[in-house]
């Protein structure tokens, strides 16, 4: 038996903890950081509200409720303020401040550190997901989502791509005071092409093909196919699903989201940076 | 235990896109002493400092910490390396007892975070956010965190920088005492008096070479004794003696120029005999006159070419 073998399971035991450990910190600093804590929280708070407000105005959106229709939008577009702009803001004022190159003199790897960061994003953004998913349970009458396998498998990935792609501007943004301006990109197009509230569908057809290649749209396309276990694809005609068509329906918005996962990897380790340019 | 050298570098290059940083360094740090590293601005301490820690690969030559490179086999020896960077990289919003218990939670087998405290003297800003801390506060609880995890090997970069006098000798005491204990301490320094208190052996950097390295006798030894005083006003600088067959170095002064004659040791008595002579026979009082070893200033401002203006010494 080689000795260090038998180490292999504490120590991967001890990487968990660490992660952990980190992704509480975040989540301390978060609420000590008003601004921050406005962004990644207020602002989905405001939008879970609105829901609620505007509940019963019958409006229609693709065929159903249109505050239904934004409700499962909103378990996508989540991902932006909760994940994009936080782990943006994060891993760019850490940068500045030297607290990234500070927990690398230390016995953390690299995973463990940015696995901190992303897990806290991630968790926030699943818990604000699911306040959403209660509110359309108990409050909007939209039952609980047809394909939950599905529609986390789509939040998830849309994590990922959200995580990485917030690495990878974070590294081509030099100030936090600048994570303003760069984390317009992603928003704008997140809020005009992915359909979270605004259907698509009166837009020509080249138009949707185009806005179903942009990192949010699959998400959307997923979760409220997933969701409401109809086709609610771009493209889509809303008919019911079963169980194996809706994961047949979804098909190309996951290898969208394959895609995405790849480019913004590729986009993180090209562009993130541990240390200020000059230092 | 092969070895004790805790720390191993050899013929260590390091470049920025064109400039070269380091080129060429070499040296050895064993369990239990304190090496110092110094230099003017630029000349590569730092650089060196973060290869030896491994936030980057070597360009050429080899690092070794405990026998392993730090760069690539980082996950296996970060938890016996303690580093102290040279810019502090403390959480502004956590607190002084929140930032240790985050470390002491991360780094297994950590320091109990009370006596931590007390050890580096901030028991009393356990609840002050880093951000309110004053320069040497921060670097002390830095301090704290890089020896938190009980290292076997210490990097302090510029450790004391901004503490006041009373801070700076607690500190050296601690690394005194954590180089009595076996840790070997690798720092930088751009005060004088703490390389020749603290370290056993040091070396001085200039653009990225090391000039001279040895233990602080070793370094002085060689580099002559110092004569100086004002030169009297009615004396013009033409007309002083050479001495040990050279002229004097004159530097300006409040007090109006000086004269500095610098002399291989077995030299200093014959020579200030004769201007002692030459004096008195002029019948001059020489203001200001002062007979003395070298200084690691003196050594270290001849490497560093700066002109050698003599700063009224503390």
């Amino acid at each position: 038996m080689n000795p260090t073998e038998t180490l292999v399971p504490p120590a991967r035991a001890a990487g968990a903890a660490r992660v952990l450990r980190l992704a509480r910190l975040d989540l301390l600093l978060l609420w000590r950081n008003r601004t921050a804590l406005f962004g990644v929280v207020g602002l989905p708070a405001f939008f879970a509200v609105m829901l609620l407000v505007s509940n019963g105005n019958g409006h229609t959106s693709g065929g159903i409720d249109a505050v239904l229709w934004t409700a499962t939008g909103d378990v996508a577009f989540f991902l932006v303020p909760a994940v994009f702009m936080n782990l943006l803001n994060v891993f760019t004022a850490r940068r500045e401040e030297l607290t990234l190159k500070r927990l690398r003199g230390g016995p953390l790897t690299d995973a463990q550190i940015l696995g901190g960061s992303i897990l806290s994003a991630t968790l926030l953004y699943l818990a604000q997901a699911a306040v959403i998913v209660v509110i359309i349970a108990t409050e909007l009458g939209g039952g609980l989502p047809a394909d939950p396998l599905l529609m986390g498998v789509g939040m998830l990935a849309g994590a990922a791509v959200f995580a990485l792609l917030g690495m990878a501007v974070s590294g081509l943004t030099p100030t936090a005071e600048l994570a303003q301006l760069t984390v317009l990109p992603v928003l704008l197009v997140s809020m005009a092409a992915s359909g979270f509230m605004i259907p698509l569908e009166g837009l020509p057809e080249g138009w949707q093909r185009a806005a179903q290649l942009t990192p949010l749209t699959p998400v959307v396309e997923i979760v409220r196919t997933a969701y409401l276990g109809r086709d609610y694809t771009v493209t889509g005609d809303h008919a019911e699903l079963g169980a194996l068509e809706t994961w047949a329906t979804c098909l190309p918005a996951l290898a969208v989201l394959a895609a995405w996962i790849g480019l913004s990897l590729w986009a993180a380790r090209r562009w993130f940076r541990w240390e200020p340019r000059h230092g | 235990m092969e070895s004790d050298k805790v720390v191993e570098v050899a013929g260590l290059h390091q470049r920025y896109g064109d400039f070269e940083a380091v080129r060429g360094v070499s040296f050895e740090v064993s369990a239990g002493e304190v090496f110092a590293l110094l230099g003017t601005n630029g000349a590569g301490k730092t650089t060196t400092m973060e290869t030896v820690e491994g936030f980057r690969p070597a360009h050429a030559g080899t690092v070794r910490v405990l026998g392993r490179d730090p760069h690539r086999e980082r996950r296996r020896i970060g938890g016996q390396m303690g580093v102290m960077l040279q810019e502090s990289g403390l959480f502004p919003e956590l607190t002084v007892a929140e930032t240790l218990d985050l470390w002491c939670d991360l780094i297994p087998g950590a320091r109990p975070r009370d006596r931590l405290l007390e050890r580096v003297g901030l028991a009393g800003q356990a609840a002050v956010r880093a951000r309110q801390l004053s320069g040497g506060q921060k670097r002390r609880l830095e301090l704290a965190l890089a020896i938190a995890g009980r290292p076997r090997v210490l990097f302090l970069d510029e450790p004391t920088t901004g503490m006041d006098p009373q801070s700076r000798r607690a500190t050296w005491q601690i690394i005194r005492d954590l180089a009595a204990e076996g840790v070997g301490v690798l720092l930088t320094t751009h005060y004088l008096e703490e390389a020749e208190q603290l370290a056993d052996r040091l070396a001085i950097m200039h653009r990225g070479r090391v000039e001279l390295s040895g233990t602080v006798a070793q370094v002085l030894a060689g580099s002559g004794d110092r004569i100086s005083f004002r030169v009297p006003a009615q004396v013009a600088v033409a007309e002083l003696p050479r001495l040990g067959g050279d002229p004097p170095r004159i530097t300006a002064t409040g007090g109006g120029p000086a004269a500095t004659y610098t002399l291989p040791g077995p030299l200093l008595q014959q020579s200030l005999r004769e201007l002692l002579n030459w004096a008195a026979d002029r019948r001059l009082e020489l203001a200001g006159l002062q007979v003395r070893s070298a200084s690691l200033e003196d050594v270290f401002l001849r490497i560093a070419g700066r002109p050698a203006a003599e700063e009224a010494r503390r």
